[in-house]
Order: structure tokens, then sequence, then C-alpha cells
């Protein structure tokens, strides 16, 4: 038994798209049960009260990064052809400050839109009309973005290619950071809590 | 309290987990190699799989320990002369000859061809710093070993000469002052003796890293 299972053809373009479709309400189901169909739990974060979105995507990074290592390390998945997303460092910065902006601005990310719209919230609907205002204006204005969109290539490169150190050494490199973060995420959202007592005093 | 305790576990079998896979090796067991042609193809057009006679033979002189030599060539031809330092591999041995991933591999054989098919496969395997020593052994020979001034040398040229000089001299060659561009050398010049060079310059690092090894 080899995995990623569809590019061993353990099952058909046709299966992959209901194994998908599961994937992605998994997926959804697990954020509203984390809160994030409310933009008021998901922008706390940028006000410091509630870091539960850094936790869960953290949680779900390094989840993610530990399976895929020692699943690759038995010898049950095969690393090289997981797909990894190409490169494009100065375009990806950028377009990750716009979503970060986004983001705080409209109370949502696109994934939690869903999840948001999907529980019924009016917000989370106009969030995502606006987001697909943006996708159509980007797909018109592409041809004059393009030289942006594909500049600095880097390839698909991972942290343990770019820095030649092992790839075990990064997952603990990143296990180290991600612990720190809870610990540190739990101190930061106590501060906040005894500010907010104290402030309407 | 009891939930702090949780968290306390997860961290703690967190760290286990991270600390065990610094450890434990690469994950890329299961990898069926594949070979990325596009990326494949844009090395060997910039000429970055390459390394000149002149650079190897600059790293072995300041004593560099960071890379591996590996000589493809027959054990007979390994024991007759091979590059102070190189290691004798077969190209069909190499996948388990004991190379490792990370690490910088220079391979030569006579002239390119089994160098570029070892290179080859060793990219197909994922080992990332492979490197061919550029020309083979001919060019190792005509550069470092017995390096020749052109017939009406440049300026440029006469002072690249003066420092080849050195460095033939260091692996033992002799250089070609004859100035005989056009005239073909009759004898072939002397191999020098397999001893690695006892140079003021050669420091102990590089003296430990010849092996004897008849594989």
């Amino acid at each position: 038994m080899n995995a990623p299972f569809f590019k061993f053809g353990l099952f058909g373009e046709n299966v992959s798209l209901i194994v998908a479709f599961l994937i992605g309400i998994g997926f959804g189901f697990f954020l509203e049960r984390a809160g994030f169909g409310s933009a008021r739990k998901l922008t706390a974060q940028f006000y410091f009260t509630d870091l539960a979105v850094f936790k869960v995507m953290f949680s779900a990074i390094i989840t993610a990064m530990i399976g895929l290592f020692y699943l690759g390390w038995m010898g049950v998945l095969d690393l090289s052809l997981v797909y990894l997303t190409p490169t494009f460092m100065l375009p990806q910065v950028v377009g990750g400050l716009l979503l970060g902006v986004g983001f705080v601005v409209g109370g949502y990310c696109p994934g939690t839109a869903c999840v948001g719209l999907a529980t019924g919230k009016i917000d989370a609907l106009v969030n995502l009309l606006g987001i697909f205002a943006g996708i159509l204006v980007f797909g018109e204005l592409f041809p004059f973005v393009e030289a942006f969109y594909t500049a600095t290539p880097m390839g698909q490169v991972t942290l343990p290619q770019i820095m030649n150190i092992p790839y075990g050494v990064v997952v603990f490199a990143v296990i180290l950071m991600a612990v720190g973060g809870f610990a540190g995420a739990t101190r930061v959202e106590k501060a906040m809590a005894k500010r907010k007592e104290v402030q309407p005093s | 309290m009891t939930r702090l305790k949780t968290t306390h576990y997860a961290a703690i079998l967190l760290g286990v987990l991270g600390l065990f896979a610094a450890f434990a090796g690469s994950p890329y067991q299961g990898t069926q190699y594949t070979i990325d042609a596009k990326e494949l193809a844009r090395v060997v057009e910039g000429e970055v799989d390459h390394v000149n006679p002149e650079t190897l033979a600059d790293w072995i002189i300041q004593g560099k320990s960071d890379f591996r030599v590996i000589d493809l060539r027959t054990e007979a031809e390994f024991a007759g002369y091979h590059i102070p330092g190189a290691e004798n591999a077969a190209l069909t041995a190499l996948p388990e000859y004991g190379l490792t991933k990370s690490e910088t591999i220079v391979l030569y054989s006579e002239g390119g061809i089994h160098s570029a098919q070892a290179w080859f496969l060793l990219k197909a395997k994922g080992y990332r710093g492979v490197y061919m020593l550029r020309g083979g052994l001919e060019e190792w020979k005509d550069r470092v070993l017995f390096p020749t001034l052109a017939a009406n040398p440049t300026p440029a040229q006469t002072v690249e000469f003066a420092k080849m000089k050195e460095v033939s001299k260091f692996f033992g060659g002799t250089p070609q002052t004859g100035a005989a561009g056009d005239q073909q050398p009759t004898v072939e010049p002397a191999m020098p003796k397999l001893e690695m060079p006892q140079s003021a310059l050669a420091p102990a690092g590089a003296q430990k890293k010849k092996k004897k090894e008849g594989c």
C-alpha cells in the first residue's frame, strides 16, 4: 500500500472528487466547531484577545507535518508525489499581506466565509460576494499583472532544501516554535483578559 | 488544572515526536524516484552541474573537506592514477555506495560520459549536491597536471599560466612551458606518482581525506 492514493491510481478522477468533497465537508465542520463561523471570533485574533485561529491553524500545520514526515519515513507515503505550490517570493508576500488586510477588514478569510455562510451569516455572504468580485477583477486584469504574478520564481522548494538541513531537524524546529507559540498565545490571552477586567472599573 | 495537564502532555508528546524526527533520517523512504525534466534541463543549461578542474584543484589545495570525489573508472585505472582524495566506485555500485543526499559529490571518469550518466542516476535518486568534473580526467590532465601556455600568450594568459604552474607542481604534474601550441607532443608526459603532494600548503585535513579503498 502506498500513498498518495490518487497518484498511484487507487481511484480515478470521479472518486477523487467525492473524496475531495468529503474532506471539504470535514474541513468546514471542524472550522465551524472551532468557532470560525463567527467574524467576531476571527477578528479577535488581531486584537490579541482570542488567539484560537493561531492555535487551530498551527495545530493543523504541525499535525499534517508530523503525519507527512512519519508516513514518508515509514515508506507508506511517497513524499515526492505530494504536490507543492511553486514559490514566487515577492508576489506571494504581497498577496499574503493583501489577504491579511482583507481578513482584518472583512472579518473572514475565504474558507471561513464559506463556513459563515453555511451557518447563515449575512456578513459572510457579503464577504464572499466581495471575494468573487475580486476574483473577477483580477482575472480581467491578469494580463497587466502577469509579469509581477510570475516574478521571483523559486520552483517547488521546501525549507529543508533552502536551508540545506535535514528534514527531521526542520520538523523539530517547527514543533518547538509551535509549542512556544501556544504557550505564548495563552499568556497573551490571559494578559489581555486581565486588561479588559481592569478597564471598565 | 486538569486541562493544563492535557496541554502539558500534548507538548511532551510533540517534543518526543520532534526529537525523534530530528534523528530519524530522511522521510523520502517511500519515494519512487521521479525526474522533474524542466528543473533538470534548467540545471544542465545553466551549467551549474559542473565543477571546473581548477576549482576542484583549489578545493583540494585549500584542504576543504566538505565534498567527496568519486572516480568511476575501473580499479586498475584507479590504482594507476587518481585525483588525490578520490574514492573508487563503479557506476553500478553507486546507489549503494553510501553517499548521502545532502553532501557535495564530484564525479569524474576518463572523459565526460560516464560521469554524466552517474550524475543523472544520482539526480534521479534525489541527491542534491552532485557535480561532474568538467571534461573528466582528460581535462584535469590538460589544465591541472600538464597546463600548456598558448603559443602567443596574452598577458592574462601568462598570469593564469603562472598560477596554474604552481597548482600543477602541487599535484606533481609538469607544466608544459615549450609554448609549442601547434606542435604535437611526441611523448606523453609522465603521470605523477600517487602520493598526496607533501606541500606546505597542504593542511592535515587534506591528508586525512585520502582513502586507500579498494572497492
